[in-house]
């Protein structure tokens, strides 16, 4: 699970200007790796400014200081190579399914035949074989997240960025997700940063978990996940049984509960 | 034994948020029609009004059959209905590119905006005088009336609406390799476009508004000429006839864009699962 490093932040920050000329310190010297093939989870209370790194890593925003390379160049703008998976759904109401899927490929020219073979695959992947000429709007929450998951792999980025993908989706219908992720890790092997304030979430599906300071935000601890010992656990249930998990969930959710008394302590 | 349902209320006439019978929609909806045509015919023979202002329903209809059969009134309606949808049809063809430019690119905004909201102010009706002036009688100071009447307001209306569409959209495209023509045409357009149809069916609803006071005002020919000319002869039933054509018209041409917006966005639809 540990190859070479693909992702690499040095020193980032960024400030926002805010009305009445002052400006406001959202992220301040993060710095962090990830490896190929990692999925790594950037953890951290509501606010903290983790959304703002993830958006900086996708190029929709620039860092005020620092650097993000990737394979050793610097990001600048946004590019295919750094797919992006939002919170909101984001599927073209106006496509259907197999259209959704084939639409960051016909951006970039891929011929509709290889487009086709390519969307069948992912739609396969993602289980929405039955749904490939149904329109968004006939779909649920999850079943509109899945095709926003595989639009983006079968564009074949380098790296998939999620910004709280599952965040605004029912209890079981999140887990289900997750599991998803993990069958798609071990089908694609594909390098994921994903940003969550769930820890279960972080435990079950993060190789490394970066923990990142309420505002602002900034790398408090980099932790590997492992008690898994290398590999991952297919069944959420399975995973809270194994030996360490206990401990690494309670070690998170004192970082967590520090950062929140911070702020009742500002109020 | 009582069931428990034998308890449960049925529906009651007064009752917040709550459905009543399909049936009775219906019902009540032609109800107040009928309650409003019985008015107007029995306040002649009951000598509320006199018959010369409000001519009784039958007379308005006979009057009506007259106008389409012996005085060519077709052709006045026809010549209503070419202004109306030449002269929004040029309207869209300026507003709605511009409107979505303006929505689009803060460029774009920051040039036209503060020009085309002014306009928005300045009464279309007041142009009259001077559109007499520089086109004469003919058909193009109408079409000029109803053109400065819709363009101003259609291009602010679908500025805002493509200005609404939301940026993760833009923004997944963004991340998925997209360059800035690619999403124009791929995302903010199709995104944008139901609405765009929705303010051009309310934009056409006023371009009828604008063609009544163009032809009133100054016209030889179409409805509101005809209803000009029958106000000289005292024929209150033809100006009442004329009335009831523009108000079917308007209903038809907005039915015209509900069917066209159904088949345009069918996607829009949520059941069929």
């Amino acid at each position: 699970m540990n190859g070479s490093v693909k992702l690499s932040a040095r020193g980032v920050s960024k400030s926002f200007a805010v009305a009445g000329g002052q400006t406001i310190q959202a992220v301040r010297d993060v710095n962090f790796d990830v490896h190929e093939n990692e999925f790594c989870v950037l953890l951290g209370p509501s606010g903290c400014g983790k959304s703002t790194v993830l958006r900086m890593i996708a190029g929709l925003e620039d860092p005020t200081g620092g650097r993000i390379e990737l394979d050793g160049h610097d990001i600048l703008r946004p590019d295919r190579e750094r797919g992006m998976v939002f919170q909101s759904y984001t599927s073209f109401d106006w496509l259907t399914v197999q259209k959704n899927v084939e639409y960051g490929m016909k951006l970039n020219g891929v011929p509709a035949a290889e487009r086709r073979d390519r969307a069948d695959k992912f739609i396969d992947l993602v289980k929405l074989t039955k749904f490939r000429n149904a329109y968004p709007k006939q779909l649920s929450g999850g079943m509109k997240q899945r095709v926003a998951i595989a639009r983006t792999l079968a564009n074949e980025p380098s790296l998939l960025l999620m910004d709280e993908p599952f965040g605004a989706l029912d209890a079981e219908t999140r887990w289900n997700m997750q599991e998803l992720m993990i069958s798609i890790m071990e089908t694609t092997g594909t390098t994921v940063i994903m940003v969550t304030h769930d820890i279960e979430e972080a435990l079950f599906l993060g190789d490394r978990i970066v923990f990142i300071s309420r505002h602002p935000g900034t790398v408090l601890q980099d932790m590997t996940t492992d008690f898994k010992g290398g590999k991952r656990v297919r069944r959420k249930e399975d995973v809270l049984t194994v030996p360490g998990y206990a401990e690494m969930e309670r070690d998170i959710m004192k970082l967590m509960r520090e950062q929140g008394s911070e702020e009742e302590q500002e109020a | 034994m009582p069931t428990p349902d034998a308890k449960r209320r049925t529906w009651r006439w007064f009752d917040y948020k709550k459905q009543i019978p399909a049936r009775w929609v219906i019902a009540l909806g032609i109800a107040a029609w009928a309650i409003f045509f019985a008015i107007w015919e029995i306040s002649v023979p009951l000598g509320w009004v006199t018959p010369l202002l409000v001519p009784p329903p039958q007379k308005v209809l006979t009057a009506l059959w007259a106008l389409l059969t012996e005085r060519d009134f077709l052709s006045d309606i026809g010549v209503s209905i070419y202004r109306v949808v030449v002269s929004f049809a040029a309207a869209s063809a300026v507003a709605v590119p511009l409107g979505i430019a303006m929505g689009a690119f803060r460029s774009v905004e920051a040039f036209f905006n503060p020009f085309v909201s002014a306009w928005r102010y300045l009464p279309a009706p007041s142009f009259i005088p001077i559109l007499l002036m520089w086109f004469g009688t003919g058909d193009m100071p109408k079409l000029a009336l109803l053109f400065i009447g819709v363009v101003w307001f259609l291009a602010t209306i679908v500025m805002d609406h493509t200005r609404s569409v939301r940026a993760e959209l833009i923004e997944t495209a963004l991340t998925l390799g997209g360059n800035r023509k690619q999403i124009l045409w791929t995302v903010v357009v199709p995104a944008a476009m139901p609405n765009v149809v929705i303010a051009m069916r309310q934009m056409l609803a006023v371009s009828w508004t604008y063609l009544v006071i163009a032809e009133i005002v100054a016209s030889s020919n179409g409805i509101g000429a005809m209803m000009m000319r029958a106000k000289r002869f005292l024929h209150t039933d033809e100006i009442i006839a004329g009335i009831l054509v523009i108000g079917a018209l308007g209903l038809l041409f907005d039915y015209l864009f509900r069917v066209a917006h159904r088949l345009l966005f069918p996607y829009l639809e949520e059941h069929g699962r």
